[in-house]
């Protein structure tokens, strides 16, 4: 692997933003863009080309099951894991998002101290 | 004649009057329409006594209650013998006619103030659950920042070491986000348990080891408080079905209930047994018990006892109450009893499943 892997963040709350950069950057030792909206987030994937994208599910706007079915359905975003961070979720519902093509499914609030782990262990299993 | 009529009319006019203090809904609404229609009709003694056969045969088979169905067939019955004697006078049939508008004009009372009253309560549960979800989410996005910037700091991303006392005050913040974060995730677990929005993913498993589950998810927290976490007797083979989530989440209130009430050296003890179709499963400590004027109201919302030996977790109150939603839902019952050389013993009892073990759920296949 050359270089830093890229994760783009798709958060709409400025703190949760630092929080989740300083996270990623600090402890995980990844390169991350952080976009408020899904709409930049689409508007951005192609020319940041992450290795993985983090999104909220309730974003303003669009949400981010709505950028999910985007991203999955452009070839060349389509091979793009994408993490959903939301809500004490059901495991209906993560089924669901599964079936959408979420890759994984974090709860908030997470732990900074595992994230980075956790989005590890997604590349590694292909 | 007339003084028989009187006297049927006045029966006929107390069994109704029954209905309206006991009867079902549906069979409150069937007296209505039946009553309304004979008026209507202005039709003879005779025709309206018919349409109200007709009318009370159609309320007996709505009417689920067996009050409402006996009640429903007496009053058939009263009103037959009423209009029985052919000769019945004008002025028999005027008494009828009024006993009838008078029933009639209860009847439309009493259906519009339930429908009121339905309304009013449907519109406080959808307010309820709104406002719990809503402060669910709201409550979410601080608690990530704050969780996060505590976490950041613990991992050392602040910069230089950290004092002993700032470690301890860390420690002491993220403790209390933790129990923010299971407070607001069990008020949320209970709106969604009381509104039927928790989808149970149910499947046939052996207690034995639904058990083994629960003991590996509980013994880092006695273990932690110094108590001891033992399984004792367990009809290993047999099974329930269960959403082994929601069963888990059952075990973990009862025993971290147990865990806090015991004294550090104490055991918190799990067993199991099987009777009559049942499966029980029992947590038992030797903690103080319960106080007598607290036991009615265990299972309520937000109800603690005197504050407990605690170990620096406190719960959020909800623990038992969830216990018992989703026990409930899975068709069983939850309960306490004393101890013989003290403490307590909590246990619940779930339907023991004797079907064959169906094939797993298709992903994706769940309603």
């Amino acid at each position: 692997v050359t270089g830093l892997r890229r994760i783009l963040v798709v958060e709409d709350d400025p703190d949760v933003q630092e929080v989740t950069e300083l996270t990623l950057c600090d402890v995980g030792g990844f390169e991350v863009r952080i976009v408020a909206t899904a709409d930049e987030a689409l508007r951005v994937v192609a020319s940041y080309r992450p290795d993985l994208v983090l999104m909220d599910v309730m974003l303003p706007g669009m949400d981010g099951l709505g950028a999910l079915a985007r991203l999955k359905a452009r070839p060349e975003t389509a091979a793009v894991p994408v993490v959903l961070m939301t809500a004490r979720a059901q495991p209906h519902e993560v089924a669901r998002y599964r079936e959408l093509g979420c890759a994984d499914v974090i709860a908030k609030p997470f732990d900074p101290a595992t994230l980075s782990d956790q989005l590890r262990t997604i590349w590694s299993r292909g | 004649v007339k003084e028989r009529l009187t006297a049927l009319s006045s029966r006929y006019t107390l069994a109704l009057r029954d209905y309206l203090v006991d009867g079902g809904e549906a069979t409150l609404l069937e007296a209505y329409e039946l009553g309304r229609t004979a008026l209507g009709l202005k039709l003879g003694i005779l025709e309206v006594a018919a349409l109200h056969q007709e009318a009370l045969v159609s309320a007996l088979k709505l009417a689920a209650p067996p009050e409402g169905e006996k009640l429903a067939k007496r009053a058939a019955e009263f009103f037959v013998e009423a209009v029985a004697p052919h000769e019945m006078s004008r002025r028999g049939e005027l008494e009828a006619k009024s006993v009838l508008s008078e029933i009639v004009r209860k009847l439309e009372e009493k259906v519009r103030t339930t429908q009121e009253e339905l309304d009013e309560r449907a519109r406080i549960e959808r307010l309820k659950d709104e406002f719990v979800s809503v402060v669910s989410h709201e409550f979410r996005t601080p608690l990530t920042s704050i969780q996060g910037s505590l976490g950041l700091l613990r991992c050392g991303v602040g910069g230089g070491e950290l004092s002993p006392k700032a470690r301890r005050l860390l420690d002491l913040a993220q403790r209390n986000v933790d129990r923010l974060v299971r407070l607001v995730n069990d008020i949320l677990d209970l709106q969604r348990l009381a509104s039927d929005g928790f989808v149970f993913d149910l499947a046939p498993a052996t207690i034995g080891a639904l058990l083994d589950q629960a003991m590996d998810a509980n013994l880092a927290y006695a273990a932690q408080v110094g108590v001891a976490l033992a399984l004792g007797d367990v009809p290993r083979g047999a099974r329930v079905r269960v959403d082994p989530d929601r069963f888990l989440q059952v075990m973990a209130n009862l025993t971290s209930n147990a865990v806090k009430h015991s004294a550090p050296g104490e055991a918190v003890t799990i067993d199991a047994g099987c009777r009559d179709g049942f499966v029980r499963v029992n947590v038992s400590d030797r903690g103080p018990g319960i106080p007598a004027e607290f036991r009615h109201r265990i299972f309520q919302r937000f109800a603690q006892a005197e504050p407990s030996l605690d170990h620096g977790r406190r719960g959020s109150g909800l623990g038992l109450s969830i216990a018992k939603a989703i026990v409930e839902r899975l068709e069983g019952r939850i309960g306490f009893e004393d101890r013989e050389a003290g403490g307590t013993t909590f246990f619940f009892e779930l339907p023991q499943w004797e079907g064959e073990c169906p094939e797993p759920p298709s992903p994706g296949g769940r309603p």
